[in-house]
C-alpha cells in the first residue's frame, strides 16, 4: 500500500519551492536552481504518480487532514486527474527551463519565480482537488499569480492586459461561487465523489441546472470558449514569453480538464446538453481562431487565437461524447500543449534577437535567416500544430477525425476538415516571413537571445510523441474508459459510504 | 426575512453590475467588489435558518446552524481582500501611465 500523501506531493513542491524562492529573494540565481530543482522533483512525483495510479487501476485518495470523505476536503489522483497533472508539469517544466535562460528583464524581477511556482500549485490542485470549493481556491491562486506575471511583463501593455483579463477572471469566480452556492443549496455537498452520487437522484429539480450553468461559465471563460475567448489574445500576447507559453498550453486546459470533469462525473444527467452545447462552440471557435490567426499582424498574437482553434477540436472531441472521442481529445490536448508552448518559446527567442524586442511580424521578418537551428525548430513546431507527419499532431488530428468517422459526425467533421487547413496556411505564411523574408526594419540581429533548450526539448517530445505515439495513445485510452466509469472514482473516494 | 435577503442579494449585485459596466476603471473597481459582496450574501443565505445556535466542537444540545457556508464565505472575504489590493494597484500604475481614468482610451493592445 502505497502512502496517499503522494497524492498531493505535486502541489505541495512548487508551493515550497515557491516559499523558499521568496525567503531568497536577493539572490536571483538561487531562486532560479530553486525552481529548477523544484520543478523537476515534482515532474519526477508525477510521472511516479501516474505509473502508481495506473498500475494499480484504482484512484488512489488523500483525505486532508483525516475527515473521511463528505466531511473533509478530498484529493483524488484518478488517471484522468493525472493524465493533465503530468501534461502541465512537464510543459512548466519546460517553462522553468526558458526562464533560466530569459533575457527579459522582468525575469529578474524577485517574486517572478514564487509567483511562476505558485502558478504551477494552482494549476496541479486544480486537476488534483476532489473538492468543488478547492477548486475554486486553487482557479484563484492560478488566476492571480499569471495575472501578476503578465502585469509585470516587459511588454508595456502588460498592465493593460493584466487588468483586462483580471475583469474577465474574476466574473468567472463569480459564476463558480455561485455555482457552488447553488450546488450546496440542492445537494448540501461540495465533494466530487459525493455529488456523483447524489445528482443522477435529484434530476432536473431545484437548482441544479442553473449550478451546471454557471459551472459551464466558470469553465467556457477559463478555457477560451468561443464567445468568451476576447480576453486571450490580448493576455496571451503581452504575457512574459516564459508564461505565455504557460497560459496558451496548458493554464487553457483547466477549463477542458473541468469539461470532462462535468460531463463524466459531476453533472452525468445533464452532459448531453452540455456536449450538445460544446461540439458547436467548438466547431464556432476553429473556424474563428482559424481565420482571426491569418489576420494578425504579431507572432504571439497568432499562436493565442490558434489556441482558441485547437482548443476547439479538444471541445468537438469532448462533445461527440463516445469513448474514442474522448480518447482523440485528450491525445489533442497533450499534444497540443507541448507543440504550442514550443512555438511560443521559439516566437520569443526571435523577438529577443529583434533589434526591438517584440514578436511583431514587422520586426521580426527575415531575422530568422541566419539562424538554421531555430528555423529547423520553428518549422517541425509549425508541422506539429498543422497536423503534418511525422509530427505529433498528426496522430492528434488522425484521432479526431477517426472518432468523428466512428460517431457518425460528418457535417461537423467537414467543417472542422476545412477548417484545419487554416493552421497551415498561417502557420506556413508565419514560417516563411520570418525565415525567408528580406528584413523589413534596419537593425543588427542581436548576438544572443533567449536559451533555446527548452524548445528544443519541447520540439524533440513533439517529434518523438509522432514517431514512436504507441504509448501516448494507449495511455489516453486508457483514461478515457476509465473517466466514462465514475464508479471507480465514487468508491475510492467515498470508501463506501452510501 | 428570506424575502428581505433575496431583495439585498438582488439589488447589490445589481448595482454591481451597474458599476462594472461603467466606463470611469474606478466605478468598475468598486463595481466588482459590491458584487463579491452581493455573492458573500447570496452564499451566506444558502445555509441560513436551517438552525439556531452557533456550531462548534461540545456544544450544548439543541439545534446547531450549518457551519460550511460560513466558512466557504470567510475564504471568500480573504481572497476579496487579496483582488482588491491587486486590483488598486494596477489602477494605480495605469493612471500614471495613460494619465485617465478611462477605460475607453486603454486601447494599446487593440491597435
Amino acid at each position: 500500500m502505497v502512502n496517499p500523501i503522494i497524492v498531493i506531493l505535486p502541489v505541495l513542491i512548487p508551493a515550497v519551492a515557491g516559499v523558499l524562492g521568496l525567503i531568497c529573494h536577493r539572490y536571483q540565481r538561487c531562486q532560479s536552481w530553486i525552481a529548477l530543482a523544484g520543478m523537476a522533483l515534482s515532474l519526477a512525483v508525477s510521472l511516479k504518480l501516474l505509473v502508481l495510479v495506473r498500475g494499480a487501476g484504482l484512484p488512489l485518495v488523500f483525505q486532508a487532514g483525516g475527515w473521511a470523505a463528505p466531511f473533509g476536503i478530498s484529493f483524488a489522483a484518478d488517471l484522468l486527474a493525472v493524465f493533465f497533472v503530468t501534461m502541465s508539469q512537464v510543459v512548466l517544466f519546460a517553462g522553468v527551463i526558458y526562464a533560466a535562460g530569459a533575457k527579459d528583464r522582468c525575469v529578474a524581477y524577485p517574486a517572478f519565480y514564487p509567483l511562476f511556482l505558485f502558478l504551477a500549485t494552482g494549476l496541479t490542485g486544480a486537476f488534483l482537488t476532489g473538492d468543488v470549493f478547492n477548486l475554486f481556491v486553487f482557479i484563484e491562486l492560478l488566476a492571480i499569480s499569471s495575472t501578476v506575471l503578465t502585469a509585470v511583463s516587459d511588454d508595456g501593455f502588460g498592465t493593460e492586459a493584466a487588468f483586462k483579463y483580471f475583469f474577465m477572471s474574476q466574473l468567472a469566480a463569480f459564476f463558480m461561487l455561485l455555482s457552488v452556492g447553488a450546488i450546496y443549496v440542492s445537494c448540501g455537498t461540495l465533494n466530487m465523489g459525493h455529488l456523483a452520487q447524489i445528482v443522477p437522484s435529484l434530476g432536473e429539480q431545484g437548482m441544479l441546472p442553473m449550478a451546471a450553468a454557471f459551472l459551464m461559465a466558470t469553465f467556457m471563460i477559463k478555457s477560451a470558449t468561443f464567445p468568451f475567448h476576447f480576453w486571450q489574445p490580448d493576455f496571451h500576447t503581452a504575457a512574459p514569453t516564459p508564461v505565455s507559453a504557460m497560459l496558451s498550453a496548458v493554464v487553457v486546459k483547466l477549463g477542458v480538464y473541468g469539461f470532462i470533469r462535468m460531463t463524466t462525473l459531476i453533472f452525468v444527467p445533464q452532459g448531453e446538453m452540455i456536449r450538445g452545447l460544446l461540439v458547436v462552440l467548438g466547431i464556432a471557435g476553429i473556424i474563428f481562431g482559424g481565420l482571426a490567426a491569418m489576420g494578425t499582424h504579431n507572432v504571439k498574437r497568432m499562436l493565442a487565437y490558434s489556441t482558441l482553434a485547437q482548443v476547439g477540436f479538444v471541445l468537438v472531441g469532448i462533445g461527440w461524447g463516445t469513448a474514442l472521442s474522448l480518447t482523440a481529445a485528450l491525445i489533442f490536448a497533450f499534444n497540443h500543449s507541448l507543440a504550442k508552448s514550443a512555438m511560443l518559446m521559439l516566437a520569443g527567442h526571435l523577438a529577443s534577437r529583434a533589434p526591438v524586442k517584440s514578436a511583431d511580424f514587422s520586426v521580426v521578418a527575415g531575422r530568422g535567416r541566419g539562424l538554421p537551428f531555430t528555423g529547423i525548430l520553428f518549422f517541425i513546431g509549425c508541422l506539429g500544430l498543422a497536423g503534418i507527419p511525422p509530427t505529433n499532431g498528426f496522430i492528434s488530428k488522425m484521432s479526431v477525425f477517426n472518432a468523428g468517422i466512428n460517431a457518425g459526425q460528418f457535417y461537423g467533421l467537414a467543417l472542422i476538415g476545412i477548417s484545419s487547413v487554416f493552421t497551415l496556411v498561417y502557420t506556413m505564411r508565419a514560417f516563411m516571413r520570418i525565415f525567408w523574408q528580406a528584413p523589413e526594419i534596419s537593425g543588427e540581429i542581436r548576438s544572443s537571445g533567449d536559451l533555446r533548450l527548452a524548445p528544443a526539448l519541447l520540439v524533440l517530445l513533439v517529434l518523438g510523441l509522432g514517431i514512436f505515439a504507441g504509448p501516448l495513445v494507449d495511455l489516453a485510452g486508457e483514461t478515457a474508459a476509465r473517466a466514462a466509469d465514475n464508479q471507480a472514482y465514487v468508491t475510492a473516494v467515498m470508501g463506501g459510504i452510501k | 426575512m428570506e424575502i428581505l435577503t433575496a431583495f439585498a442579494i438582488g439589488l447589490t449585485f445589481a448595482a454591481g453590475v451597474y458599476q462594472m459596466l461603467q466606463r470611469n476603471v474606478i466605478r468598475s473597481a468598486i463595481g466588482l467588489m459590491m458584487m463579491s459582496n452581493g455573492i458573500s450574501l447570496y452564499l451566506l443565505s444558502t445555509g441560513a435558518w436551517i438552525g439556531e445556535k452557533a456550531a462548534y466542537v461540545g456544544q450544548a444540545p439543541g439545534d446547531p446552524v450549518d457551519p460550511l457556508p460560513q466558512a466557504l464565505i470567510l475564504t471568500a472575504i480573504v481572497i476579496s481582500l487579496g483582488i482588491t489590493a491587486f486590483i488598486l494597484a494596477v489602477m494605480f500604475i495605469m493612471s500614471k501611465r495613460y494619465k485617465t481614468c478611462d477605460s475607453d482610451a486603454l486601447t494599446g493592445l487593440s491597435r
